[in-house]
């Protein structure tokens, strides 16, 4: 009998040894931040920290990443590709999953390093033109830009059977010209006629030219494709010159930021904005994540992307709980992989406003919505997916 | 070799000859912010033609330098005796013209900017390896160019344009030859930095080549010294390097700490921290050394 019970209890213990979860290696899960936290793009860069760190917050709050804390540490490039490549280089010698880089400069100089090492990093700020170059070592956080904004436009236009021909402001920087290349076409599938567009200058510092341009060109409407402030003082300048129907211009959603709002005033109300994130969504994480941004933020609302960072490490728990990640640095190569991989095919991943599903790399169902501008504030007008 | 040193040690070499670039025709009064334009003409021709036309890097690397050259060649025979504000202003419309093409040419990105480019040698190891011989023997090859330009005739009469074109014009020399001769040796140096740059991050976005990097030579020669070549040469890795090594809480103030350094310099100490004469009693106390050994 007793010879029975040991080679039962044998059989028990290399049963339990075989389905327990792998022992976690760390006592603390490091997530660094390659971010700009000096520089001309800080105020950004605060953004998307206080998002990341505010998931930590929580994830903390809740008993951490397998029971172990989790810590973002902010790594400053300084917008500085220089200064990214040397921070990155540093941080592929152990480090497990990273957030960042931001933004494309520093994309462009510090993820070839990740991508060589083979270390994941989430690039969750930038477009997928640019992600899709360092997959399977970053995922997309936003889908192809020509597949998803030409619907998105064409949604705005459909509203108002007075537009025939429209009219684009173009800033030449990163994506957005392909930004204003994917309206164009989705625009033109539904017979609306899109004229030269009117290149805004980066070093722009007046705007009543550019202004008269367009108006000369008589459009039905306008989208914006450059940076907030000149969009803000360029609508300024089209009020000034007659332009009434204020629902008939669309800000792109990187001319959704504070800068629209400060210096548009009350000359941006009745505007159209499409964005990625919906702030009235009612959720209890999204509210207490709202009320904290504008606890810190002298009541200013959530930024569009300060969810991004706080999704992503989200994302990191979610694989690492799942995949049986242990933060043991002999199997650095192999558990960096194993993020990599199901982070680029999560289902049914529960971000902070929506659930969204990830195929390769790229989001298959995230939605995007149209809002018009009111006393200051955004109201939702439609959502389009 | 570790990644962060091999980062390290090939952006201080770039940064060492780009301020080179700079110091040698300010040795005429030239502020000459072409260069910049130079090192993003050369670069995307050069990622141009590997990418696409699959010519060799060596190849490549080597119309970096002659289209650098050949651009400060063109522009020096307008700007080479140009006072220095004219100088800059050049430089300056140089930097935005090339962008603007740059910004319009898809077939080397656009606003997107080139990725992808090759591992020079096969492999990145090897890549690195060949970046970094290729960098070293040029700060060599050019300190010592511009060692012996410091200490010939012409580098005398460099000076002398410095202190007094008039003065140095009565003398009998050439300004606007001896102007021409520091842009174009200036612009082929540019170029082949920009070829490298490129090849150091292997991608090429507009943003690597910005005013951002005027104000990194600038700083450079004039805390290092903008009288003798060894103030950008030992400057360079303790500006660039010693952020590096700032703790966090520190980082967020170093702009703060570098624009306290430059306004501190140039009140207390105008001509940098490395001055002709403190190389010239280094170089006396060295001779006095070998004077001893030689005795004994």
């Amino acid at each position: 009998m007793r010879k029975i019970c040991s080679v039962l209890l044998l059989v028990l213990l290399a049963a339990g040894s075989a389905f327990a979860q792998p022992q976690v290696e760390v006592k603390e899960w490091t997530v660094p931040f390659l971010n700009c936290l000096t520089g001309p793009i800080a105020a950004i860069g605060e953004y998307l920290e206080w998002g990341a760190e505010r998931a930590a917050f929580e994830i903390n709050a809740a008993g951490g990443i397998k029971g172990k804390p989790v810590k973002v540490v902010g790594v400053d490039t300084a917008m500085d590709p220089q200064k990214g490549s040397v921070e990155m280089a540093k941080l592929v010698e152990n480090t497990l999953v990273a957030l960042g880089p931001v933004p494309e400069p520093v994309i462009m100089a510090a993820m070839p390093i990740a991508v060589e090492n083979g270390m994941m990093s989430f690039t969750a700020t930038t477009s997928y033109e640019y992600a899709v170059k360092y997959f399977p070592w970053t995922v997309s956080w936003f889908p192809p830009t020509e597949l998803r904004l030409g619907v998105l436009v064409a949604a705005w236009a459909k509203q108002f059977s007075d537009i025939k021909t429209v009219i684009q402001f173009v800033e030449p920087y990163g994506p957005w010209p392909g930004m204003a290349d994917a309206h164009v076409k989705g625009l033109t599938g539904m017979g609306v006629k899109v004229l030269d567009k009117v290149e805004v200058p980066s070093d722009a510092v007046t705007f009543g030219p550019l202004a008269v341009k367009a108006l000369d060109a008589k459009p039905d409407g306008i989208v914006f494709v450059c940076n907030a402030e000149k969009i803000a003082k360029i609508i300024k300048e089209l009020k000034s010159r007659g332009w009434t129907k204020m629902d008939h211009l669309l800000v792109f959603s990187s001319g959704d930021a504070p800068e629209l709002y400060s210096t548009g005033g009350k000359d941006v109300d009745g505007i159209q904005v499409y964005n990625y994130i919906n702030p009235f969504v009612d959720n209890p994480r999204w509210n207490a994540f709202k009320a904290a941004f504008e606890k810190d933020h002298n009541g200013m609302a959530p930024f569009s992307l300060s969810p991004n960072y706080y999704d992503a490490l989200y994302m990191i728990k979610e694989a690492i709980e799942k995949t049986g990640v242990t933060g043991d640095p002999k199997k650095l190569k192999e558990e960096r992989k194993k993020i990599a991989d199901y982070c680029a095919n999560v289902k049914g991943f529960k971000g902070i406003q929506f659930n969204w599903d990830m195929k390769d790399g790229v989001p298959t169902n995230k939605p995007t919505y149209i809002f018009t501008i009111e006393n200051g504030a955004k109201t939702l007008t439609k959502e389009v997916r | 070799m570790p990644l962060p040193l091999y980062y390290f040690l090939s952006i201080t070499a770039v940064n060492v000859l780009m301020s080179w670039a700079l110091y040698l025709p300010y040795r005429v009064t030239n502020l000459h912010f072409i260069v910049v334009a130079n090192m993003a003409i050369s670069g995307y021709t050069a990622a141009y033609m590997v990418m696409n036309l699959h010519i060799p890097f060596g190849v490549a690397l080597l119309a970096g330098f002659l289209l650098g050259g050949l651009i400060g060649y063109v522009v020096s025979l307008f700007i080479g005796d140009a006072p220095t504000f004219a100088v800059v202003i050049v430089g300056f419309t140089f930097i935005y013209i090339t962008r603007t093409v740059i910004e319009n040419m898809k077939v080397i990105g656009g606003t997107l900017g080139l990725f992808g480019l090759p591992s020079i040698g096969g492999s990145p190891a090897v890549h690195r390896w060949i970046i970094i011989a290729i960098l070293y023997g040029l700060v060599l090859l050019v300190g010592f160019l511009i060692h012996r330009f410091d200490h010939s005739r012409l580098g005398r009469a460099a000076s002398a344009v410095f202190v007094d074109k008039e003065l140095a014009a009565s003398l009998g020399v050439d300004i606007k030859k001896l102007g021409m001769l520091v842009q174009t040796f200036s612009c082929t140096l540019a170029g082949g930095c920009g070829v490298l740059y490129g090849f150091i991050y292997r991608s090429f976005h507009l943003d690597f080549f910005t005013f951002h990097l005027v104000g990194i030579y600038m700083t450079t020669i004039f805390v290092g010294g903008y009288t003798t070549l060894w103030g950008a040469l030992i400057l360079t890795p303790i500006l660039y390097g010693v952020p590096l090594l700032f703790p966090s809480a520190i980082q967020a103030w170093r702009i703060v700490i570098y624009g306290a350094v430059l306004i501190l310099v140039l009140v207390l100490k105008p001509e940098g921290f490395i001055t002709r004469r403190r190389v010239a009693s280094i170089e006396t106390f060295l001779s006095r050394i070998r004077k001893k050994r030689n005795i004994q």
